[in-house]
């Protein structure tokens, strides 16, 4: 029976009201966030300025040390060592150098796997019935908390590494290049030292991140290669092309949308923070071995954010917190507009 | 159809918001409500509740008959022994309900300055800003409650005994200035030890920390290099290693990389069985770290406490003293205005002079130190001296 046209209004009115409130009120609070971020992250702006993204040294306490003239000696006034404080300085590139790093492992492992995955799905799975299983699996991958992969990461993964790895590695790269690159690093005053191979580092990151980010690559890519019109494989098949090339002509045709998926695979890397926070070392240094322990950007604000008493030190966090919103966010936007317009190009062609 | 579909959607945002207003109330409107209702009570009984302790505390004690309730946040490091007091003195006092959270030295004195907690606690001695914040130090008091040790905790295979290990060693390990552990600095301590050819890998707070205050202020007095590239602080940077969480997740990095070298409080060592190490003391000789020794550490200072309560502890002269060792402070306002009734003020002394005395009976067995008759005797007199609204509350 069809409702009366004044309840349909009605019901049409507070629904749109509603509607409008809603979208508003995420509107609103993403403003809000912005807003708070800003205005928190401004004294570390203003006292540090780019070179809080340049800068390497992550000290939230003040120094003391015997204060240098011009000659690099130390100044003796009354027969005492004069005592200058260092006051804090936070520079946030080991954070920054750590998340592009361990998100740059994350993607290298996960993209292929991923397409791997989705062309599966999309070309052999229905075949063999396995499509609805597969996708159902891959699904409920990507709903697993996050937290569930840090401690497998710290239970299974980092011991493994540990025990097994990285001893086989040394065995194998023994005395070549790759040695001196993986299994040395630098002290800030050019000290040479061993890494100490915990399996808590950059590498260890790395792979739980790609492990995260696998299911939400694939499950996008497989609905972009879906969205590939039948007519364009069919008119590949016809033209003679083996199956390979019909399915990289699948993926040249839906690669706006793939990129898409890579670049959501990002920024979930990116902004993951509990797992990596329990597999990364936490330790704000650049170095260049993927063995050395590392610190990312929400690692850093897991970390450090509870017991930051003093009001730079917070400041700066919350500065480190607006980047990686504002990182998210671009990522996100660029994977949309990359995933949405692919999507429409190829309706578009159908 | 349209139509039912919409009243659908409406009804799920109805939930949705009815969800909200529910959870937020069971937090915030519900407990202050609930805290009213308490108010009233206590005044028909002639008592009136501490309201400004309670918030905060939630439902935890919704069915308690307590006529007072005190909350307190601060410090990870003493609150199983404050937990353990507070259990105790339930069943001295059960018309005053204690709570404490070990959240953090840095929550409580944030949540002490916003006035949502009676007392605070704090490893390391306010610093000049966070006093600052709180009014300025005629405004607070802050009194030694235990002591604690900062152990040099590891895991290197094979050994039967405690390796001894001086502060600038330590220091040197933390700043990758000795990476293996068979290097002679090490060897020359520990004779006719064999020790390994692993690789040392230091773990350390990676979140602000009590702790690291301690063991960093005690390795920049000892060591020049340490005090001029790392320097002291609630949390400093490492230039190697490994950081983890609070002091399950240095332990869990010393417990399972072989080759570490972590620093963690006594008594999270003993409960864990964890190795330690004995330290140099500033007499020379090696000492390990127990109640005793910290202890030791702790009556050295009584005769320095009489222009202040916050004494440093670290690397303190006298025989059989344990060099890494501080005082656990509870921070409170010197006038208790802000515990929110007469009755509240009066008993957060109470507590807390019980505590300083019959307290500390509890303190050896959960490996804190106990304090001094002599320290007993300072912070009793500190606590007579505490007001509410410019009234004494010495004379009960």
């Amino acid at each position: 029976m069809p409702p009366s046209k004044a309840r349909r209004s009605g019901g049409d009115r507070a629904l749109g009201l509603l509607a409008r409130g809603s979208a508003v009120t995420i509107l609103g609070l993403l403003v809000a966030l912005l807003a708070t971020l800003v205005t928190a992250g401004a004294p570390a702006a203003a006292r540090f300025g780019a070179s809080f993204l340049t800068e390497t040294e992550w000290r939230p306490n003040t120094l003391e040390r015997p204060r240098l003239d011009a000659r690099g000696e130390v100044v003796i006034t009354g027969g005492e060592v004069e005592i200058e404080e260092v006051p804090p300085r936070f520079g946030a590139l080991p954070a920054i150098w750590g998340t592009a790093v361990s998100s740059g492992i994350a993607l290298l492992i996960a993209v292929p796997l991923s397409l791997g995955a989705a062309l599966f799905v999309v070309r052999i799975a229905p075949r063999l019935r396995v499509a609805g299983p597969l996708s159902f699996m891959i699904e409920f991958l990507a709903a697993i908390p996050s937290i569930a992969y840090g401690f497998w990461g710290l239970a299974v993964l980092t011991p493994w590494l540990q025990t097994v790895a990285y001893p086989a590695m040394e065995r194998l790269a023994g005395g070549t290049w790759v040695a001196g690159w993986v299994f040395r690093t630098r002290l800030a005053d050019g000290t040479e030292i061993p890494v100490g191979l915990t399996g808590k580092d950059m590498l260890c990151g790395g792979l739980v991140l790609a492990i995260m980010v696998i299911p939400i690559v694939t499950a996008v890519a497989r609905d972009v290669l879906r969205s590939v019109p039948r007519g364009q494989l069919e008119g590949t098949l016809a033209l003679g092309a083996t199956w390979w090339q019909s399915s990289w002509g699948m993926m040249r045709y839906a690669r706006a949308g793939l990129f898409g998926a890579v670049m959501l695979g990002l920024a979930r890397a990116a902004g993951e923070t509990m797992a990596v926070t329990m597999v990364i070392g936490n330790n704000m240094q650049v170095a260049a071995s993927p063995l050395a322990p590392a610190q990312t950007m929400a690692s850093l604000l897991a970390n450090e954010f509870k017991e930051a008493s003093d009001q730079l030190h917070q400041s700066a966090l919350l500065l480190v917190a607006l980047i990686l919103l504002v990182m998210s966010l671009a990522l996100n936007v660029t994977a949309r507009s990359l995933v949405v317009g692919g999507s429409s190009r190829t309706a578009a062609a159908h | 159809m349209a139509a039912k579909r919409a009243w659908a959607v409406i009804v799920a945002l109805l939930a949705v918001a009815l969800g909200v207003g529910v959870s937020a109330g069971w937090f915030g409107g519900a407990a202050r409500s609930d805290g009213g209702a308490r108010a009233e009570v206590g005044v028909a009984s002639g008592g009136t509740g501490a309201a400004g302790g309670a918030r905060g505390t939630g439902a935890a004690g919704a069915e308690s008959a307590a006529d007072v309730r005190l909350s307190g946040v601060g410090a990870s490091f003493p609150a199983p022994l404050y937990n353990r007091w507070v259990v105790e003195f339930e069943r001295v006092r059960p018309d005053i309900r204690v709570n404490y959270a070990g959240t953090g030295s840095g929550a409580g004195v944030r949540a002490i300055a916003d006035g949502t907690v009676a007392f605070a606690a704090s490893d390391a001695p306010l610093s000049r800003k966070q006093l600052e914040d709180l009014g300025g130090a005629s405004a607070v008091l802050q009194v030694p409650m235990t002591a604690g040790g900062v152990v040099p905790a590891y895991n290197v295979p094979g050994l039967s005994a405690p390796l001894n290990f001086t502060g600038p060693v330590i220091a040197d390990m933390f700043m990758g200035r000795i990476t293996k552990w068979n290097d002679p600095r090490i060897a020359a301590l520990n004779p006719g030890v064999a020790l390994p050819n692993l690789t040392v890998t230091p773990a350390y707070r990676s979140d602000g920390s009590g702790t690291t205050f301690v063991f960093t202020s005690y390795l920049a007095g000892v060591s020049e290099a340490f005090r001029s590239t790392v320097g002291a602080g609630l949390a400093v940077r490492f230039p190697v290693g490994q950081g983890g969480r609070g002091n399950p997740g240095v332990a869990q990095i010393v417990q399972q990389v072989a080759g570490a070298l972590g620093y963690i409080e006594l008594n999270y060592a003993v409960e864990n069985k964890i190795a330690y190490g004995a330290v140099q003391s500033r007499d020379g000789a090696m000492v390990l770290p127990t109640p005793g020794s910290i202890a030791s550490a702790a009556e050295s200072a009584a005769d320095a406490m009489r222009d202040s309560l916050t004494v440093n502890l670290w690397d303190r002269p006298g025989a059989g003293v344990y060099p890494i060792s501080a005082f656990s402070y509870i921070v409170v306002y010197r006038d208790l205005r802000s515990v929110g009734s007469l009755e509240g003020a009066r008993s957060l002394v109470t507590f807390l002079r019980w505590a300083v005395r019959e307290g500390q009976g509890l303190a050896e067995q959960l490996h804190y130190a106990p304090l001094s008759q002599a320290v007993q005797d300072r912070v009793t007199e500190a606590l007579g001296q505490l007001t509410y609204k410019g009234a004494s509350l010495a004379a009960q």
